[in-house]
């Protein structure tokens, strides 16, 4: 199978030739239809998360199950299925508890001992976060996906697979927004514009968008946010603060940047909470003001929104072929597997939001 | 002689470890794989020389900051 291959930070991936290994008992063969390009992928192409190469990036994707592992009972040849990064184990401490999105159990990726599921040339090619999906093929553990409705367009459906559950699980389970709270989200991106669309279902009474790009900001209008603010003025802070009259009650950083994640915890009203989901850098310190935690100001972050995806994923579909969810504005384009250095190379101005590669069929 | 100590960038467990002590080391050359959150991460030397010690097993785990291994610098 054809994949866009990374064998060097911040060179060009070229799409080679990959072997891809048969399914153990209880992994699942995929073949994606459609993969959406995440700024995450952009942070492990520039090295600002280190990770281990030749990889294969990619981690939004849906697609059709090929072939299963003589275990695997919960899907068949041909299910639409979403993937997700967050594979569980389903029986340590934070799967027991409900926390699946935070399980580490090492058993859902093949241990290193054992033939690896992608290699070329007998050279083990690194399994992106038990995914890699800009590949014509995907081999994964039967515990990152979940089987959704057949009458979910694939492109969409893909966006579900890390931007939406991002931001808008980030809403409802990481800071768990009641009707009527005041939010503000920096960051308008495919993840930002997913958690304005989640603090708008969940009833916010102002969700405020903030973003330096106004095309940006457009968009997040038409996904929900009720007002904007251009962060190019360099004062963002200050004009949530008035615009709230004293600050929000959440507020959510989709862009993994020091400056940000502050700026978040200084747009909180008392007893507000600031929920970080933007990747910043390994080894970079976030300082805040002491004294604004005898305000009860808090600070959180939130891996691919405390998500319990088999529950959620079906959910978002529902809310998207319900007109709940606005996928339709928060693809701008969509490309082939070959362009996908162009699409992370946009991601870089922020102009534009989700690029989805559709595969051939 | 002159060691340095290469630590961990993060919290994670131990997944592969590349190389042995007594092994030569380059810089920027793989010591072994820390997995932590689902990702596969490299962790390199700093500096070219050779491992006296490796501080840590396959399983391990590792919090971030703690020494891993100790090279004996060129
Ligand atoms: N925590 C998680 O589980 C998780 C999951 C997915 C993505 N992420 C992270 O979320 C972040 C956003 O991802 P994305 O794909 O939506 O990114 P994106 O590149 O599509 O969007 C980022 C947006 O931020 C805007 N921006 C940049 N700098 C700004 C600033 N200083 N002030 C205001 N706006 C600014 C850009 O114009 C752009 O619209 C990334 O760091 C990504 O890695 C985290
Ligand atoms: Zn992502
Ligand atoms: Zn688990």
């Amino acid at each position: 199978m054809k994949a866009a291959v990374l064998r060097e930070q911040n060179k060009p991936m070229e799409i080679e030739e990959v072997q891809i290994s048969k399914p153990g008992p209880r992994e699942v063969l995929v073949r994606p239809i459609a993969a959406g390009v995440c700024h995450s992928d952009l942070h492990f192409l520039d090295g600002s998360y280190p990770y281990m190469l030749p990889t294969i990036l990619g981690h939004e994707s849906a697609g059709v199950v090929e072939e299963v592992g003589k275990d695997v009972t919960y899907v068949k040849k041909g299910d639409h299925v979403i993937t997700c990064l967050s594979a569980f184990c389903g029986h340590c401490n934070k799967c027991l508890t409900g926390h699946l999105s935070l399980c580490q159990s090492p058993e859902v990726s093949r241990a290193p001992e054992v033939e690896s599921r992608l290699s070329i040339g007998g050279e083990t090619v690194h399994q992106f976060l038990n995914l890699s999906s800009f590949a014509e093929l995907m081999l994964i553990h039967e515990h990152a996906l979940v089987k959704v409705r057949e009458d979910m367009p694939m492109d969409r459906a893909a966006l579900i697979g890390c931007s939406t559950t991002t931001g808008v699980g980030a809403v409802f389970h990481t800071a768990g927004v009641e009707p009527g709270s005041i939010v503000a989200v920096i960051g308008c991106g495919g993840v930002g514009l997913a958690a304005i669309n989640g603090a708008a279902i969940a009833g916010a009474s102002m969700v405020i968008a903030v973003d330096m790009v106004d095309s940006k900001l457009e968009l997040a209008k038409a996904v929900g946010a009720t007002h904007t603010i251009n962060a190019r003025s360099g004062n963002a802070v200050g004009e949530v603060l008035e615009l709230t009259k004293g600050g929000c009650d959440y507020t959510f950083e989709a862009i993994g940047l020091k400056a940000t994640a502050e700026q978040a915890f200084q747009m909180l009203c008392s007893g507000g909470t600031a929920t970080i989901i933007g990747m910043i850098p390994v080894g970079t310190m976030v300082e805040l003001h002491g004294v604004d935690f005898l305000m009860e100001k808090k600070i959180q972050g939130s891996n691919m929104g405390s998500n319990r995806f088999r529950i959620d994923m079906p959910r978002f579909v529902d809310f998207y072929l319900s007109g709940k969810l606005h996928l339709d504005q928060m693809i701008s384009k969509h490309i082939k597997l070959a362009d996908v250095n162009t699409a992370l190379n946009a991601l870089k101005s922020g102009e534009e939001a989700r690029h989805v590669i559709m595969f051939d069929q | 002689m002159a060691t340095e100590r290469i630590k961990s960038e993060i919290t994670g467990t131990v997944w592969k470890i590349l190389l042995a002590e007594g092994d030569a080391i380059q810089v920027e050359s793989e010591l072994m794989i820390l997995e932590s959150m689902k990702m596969e991460i490299p962790v390199e030397s700093a500096v070219s020389g050779r491992i006296q010690s490796i501080l840590v097993a396959p399983g391990d785990a590792v919090d971030e900051d703690q020494d891993l291994a100790i090279i004996e610098i060129d």
